[in-house]
């Protein structure tokens, strides 16, 4: 049997995968200062990946291939966009933090594009197979770059406890998978659904759907699977952290998502209670111990997992609930796209602030403000952003959730509206404490005889990127709206 | 009368436990390693028995998938571990408390 | 079902005596305190497992596992055993002390897992040693239809191939790297 293959379909992913190539081959002619030029390739690679998505954007209609277990839709090709704009950020942010501390440039950039091409595989894929690889692509690179700092006990460490999770809750996810397979006898998700009726009494079925949640909430890290988290990304080198925080998360995340959506929905009875509890141990435990963090690194991996959280409310609500899924998959993906965009934007603050101040304890960013006014105001806008402020892009994620919350109705999902508003204060006091330690604090004499270095330009521009985005989508949301709506086609069968 | 699949399935089941009680006892990392290998082979069983009772390939394919993700996956652990251990002469994770959770 | 007819059957002889087998060296490699015989009993399992592959007919799979694993994967545990100076004798210190809870876990599990996957497949049958899968037909389906996964596992090994290289080497250290400068 020959298969047809679309090449325009697969554009995105081949040529990222060419940037991967050509960056490996041009690291091995370049001296060591001149290292940067990887960099900028993928850069240009990753960028570069977005044009085919526009024009397929432009020209609309679903593409599908390998019997259906490829598709190219609209939610695939918006899925694209946020892994690899969310991926442009990270490599600008890596740029100077790599250079600084001398470690291996060429085959940082090489993991990183790696990690971002199973992403984009794992948004169109519509079968276990390919989303499993998807899924692993995206993740084993990441073990490896956990633990860059080489020389750093800490950073080791980070990557050990990552490793033997990461691959435990893979096995944990294939076990799931593989008795879904034995049971439904297709790995395809159209096939998986069509077969599910039949066999919801099996208590196989139940047990396969929930390793398959664990699997996932593991690459989420959601609680209660969460606590390799802040280990990790406090020993990794920063802007690594904040890819694990936007996209290793989100593609565990989504790909949970997809199975869910596309191949169970027949059984959500089974899933739908365990995502509730997800969402709400989530939040709580994430902004729980959010609190106690002096760490800012580690109260950014709290707050994050209680991001996962918000996030995960619309979705599980409407499943609780039975009420209209595809409008609270709409909601789940514009809170995906600004919480991308935001933490991000954090992130790149804590790189500087960081540089700035040589330490990454809250208590020695005292005074910032004062010393580095600029950076004073950015952190202000990504933690109110982060705290779901007006007029910041946050808001419009938080409102869109509660919207869909309060639009599914019923008992539960109000018990679980009240849990997020609650943890909205409770995030809203320890994003301030940090804006609080910038602002008022009396600077520290140290602080304020540090001599006062030029940011390199590419930090200064990832905090543009993300700053302009977070207050145009706070003031004119109908952006953001744009993604909800499209990510929507995936409820019509993606043809 | 001959086994059935749901032998093959029984069996990677008591595997997949036997392995999950090794992560859960074991502190040195690579023996909790070779548990997960032990886990990955009940997911295998189970694709391959699934597979031959339904009459498709998929089921091989996917092992076929499985076991060169596991192979990669062994080549980053090790040299995860080659590098702990170059700065710290221990395989235990007790031992490894840098980190508080 | 009889004992005799079950009795009669080879292919249950050979699936009993191999499970046996199995599962002891699975639980030698849980609870040996030695690392390398750990790592030997694992091989023992594998090598089951292949033998359980083979009477389901999959000789391909059965091969690239022995082949895979028992020729590269565990030559390099045992590399690692060699290189990361684990204890290679008697360690009591391998075992944590919460093994009251982790058995009982693992027996809810077993309990759990072996019941649904009986309840689901126990009366299901396969055609055991029947007429092996032909080769080729699984080498057009992984270059067919899975023709997109397969390109990216290459992509799966490359980056642990560098990535694993560029983490375990040792780094020059700055006079080490004048020196080699000089010359």
């Amino acid at each position: 049997m020959t298969f047809e293959i679309d090449y325009l379909a697969l554009a995105p992913e081949l040529v990222v995968a060419g940037t991967i190539i050509a960056a490996l081959l041009l690291d091995l002619f370049l001296t060591r200062s001149k290292k940067y030029w990887v960099a900028v390739l993928s850069v240009v690679g990753v960028a570069g990946g977005l044009v085919p998505i526009v024009y397929m954007l432009a020209e609309g209609g679903t593409r599908s291939m390998f019997d259906g277990s490829y598709v190219v839709d609209e939610f695939a090709l918006i899925l694209k966009i946020v892994f690899l704009v969310s991926g442009y950020l990270v490599l600008l942010m890596s740029v100077s933090y790599i250079e600084a501390d001398r470690y291996y440039q060429g085959e940082y950039y090489f993991l990183l594009l790696s990690s971002i091409l199973g992403s984009l595989v794992m948004s169109s894929s519509r079968d276990l197979i390919v989303l499993f690889i998807g899924l692993e692509l995206t993740t084993g690179p990441l073990f490896l770059l956990a633990g860059w700092r080489k020389g750093d006990a800490k950073s080791n460490e980070a990557s050990l406890k990552f490793f033997i999770l990461g691959v435990l809750s893979t096995a944990i996810l294939l076990y799931g998978m593989s008795l879904l397979f034995g049971l439904t006898g297709s790995v395809e998700f159209t096939a998986i659904a069509a077969a599910i009726p039949d066999l919801v009494s099996e208590p196989a079925l139940a047990l396969s759907v929930l390793f398959l949640i664990v699997g996932f909430a593991f690459k989420a890290s959601a609680v209660p699977f969460h606590f390799w988290a802040p280990d990790t990304y406090e020993g990794a080198p920063t802007p690594v952290a904040a890819y694990l925080s936007v996209n290793s998360k989100a593609a565990g995340f989504v790909a949970m998502l997809i199975v869910m959506y596309t191949a169970l929905p027949g059984i959500s009875e089974v899933w739908a209670p365990a995502l509730w509890v997800l969402a709400a141990l989530s939040m709580t435990v994430g902004n729980l111990s959010a609190l106690r963090q002096g760490n800012i690194v580690r109260l950014l991996a709290y707050s994050s997992i209680a991001q996962a959280g918000f996030m995960l409310v619309p979705f599980a609500a409407a499943a609780v609930a039975g009420s209209d899924l595809a409008q609270a998959f709409s909601a789940t993906v514009v809170y995906l796209v600004i919480y991308a965009l935001m933490n991000l934007g954090a992130f790149a603050v804590v790189i500087a602030g960081a540089r700035r101040t040589g330490s990454g304890d809250i208590d020695d960013w005292a005074g910032l403000g004062q010393k580095d006014p600029v950076l004073g105001l950015l952190t202000a806008l990504f933690f109110l952003s982060l705290a779901g402020i007006p007029p910041l892009a946050g808001w419009y994620a938080k409102f869109v959730m509660f919207a869909s919350v309060i639009e599914a109705g019923g008992i539960s999902t109000l018990v679980l509206a009240a849990i997020a508003a609650v943890n909205s204060v409770i995030a809203f006091y320890y994003y301030a404490r940090v804006i609080k330690a910038v602002w008022l604090d009396t600077p520290s004499e140290e602080l304020l005889a540090r001599p006062g270095r030029e940011y390199a330009g590419s930090i200064k521009l990832t905090l543009a990127i993300s700053m302009g985005l977070t207050i145009a989508i706070g003031i004119y949301p109908t952006f953001a709206t744009y993604f909800g709506e499209a990510s929507r086609v995936i409820a019509t069968g993606g043809g | 009368m001959i086994v059935t699949a749901g032998w093959y399935m029984g069996l990677a089941a008591i595997l997949f436990a036997i392995g999950a009680l090794g992560i859960l006892i074991r502190r040195n990392a690579l023996v909790m390693f070779m548990c997960v290998e032990l886990m990955l082979n009940a997911v295998n069983l189970t694709l391959i028995s699934a597979g031959r009772e339904l009459g498709t390939l998929d089921g091989q394919v996917s092992v076929f998938f499985v076991l060169v993700v596991a192979a990669a996956e062994v080549v980053v652990g090790l040299a995860i571990l080659v590098s702990v251990f170059r700065n710290r002469a221990t395989a235990s994770v007790d031992e490894l408390a840098e980190l508080s959770g | 079902m009889t004992v005799d007819a079950w009795i009669a059957e080879p292919v249950n002889w050979v699936f009993s005596i191999v499970a046996v087998v199995i599962l002891f060296t699975a639980v030698r490699v849980v609870t040996s305190p030695n690392v390398v015989h750990a790592a030997l009993y694992l091989v023992a399992a594998l090598a089951g497992s292949a033998v359980m592959f083979l009477l389901l007919s999959a000789e391909f799979v059965a091969l690239v596992l022995v082949l895979v694993y028992i020729g590269a994967v565990l030559v390099l545990f045992l590399f690692g055993i060699m290189i990361t100076r684990a204890p290679t004798g008697f360690d009591e210190g391998l075992s944590n002390d919460r093994k009251l809870v982790s058995a009982a876990i693992s027996l809810v599990l077993l309990g759990v897992l072996s019941w649904a996957s009986l309840s689901a497949f126990g009366t299901d049958t396969v055609n055991t040693v029947g007429s092996p899968t032909a080769t080729e037909i699984l080498g057009d389906a992984i270059l067919g239809r899975f023709v997109i996964p397969f390109e990216v596992v290459s992509f799966i090994l490359l980056s642990a191939l560098i990535g694993g290289i560029t983490v375990a080497r040792r780094d020059l250290t700055p006079l080490e790297e004048e020196e080699r400068k000089a010359v």
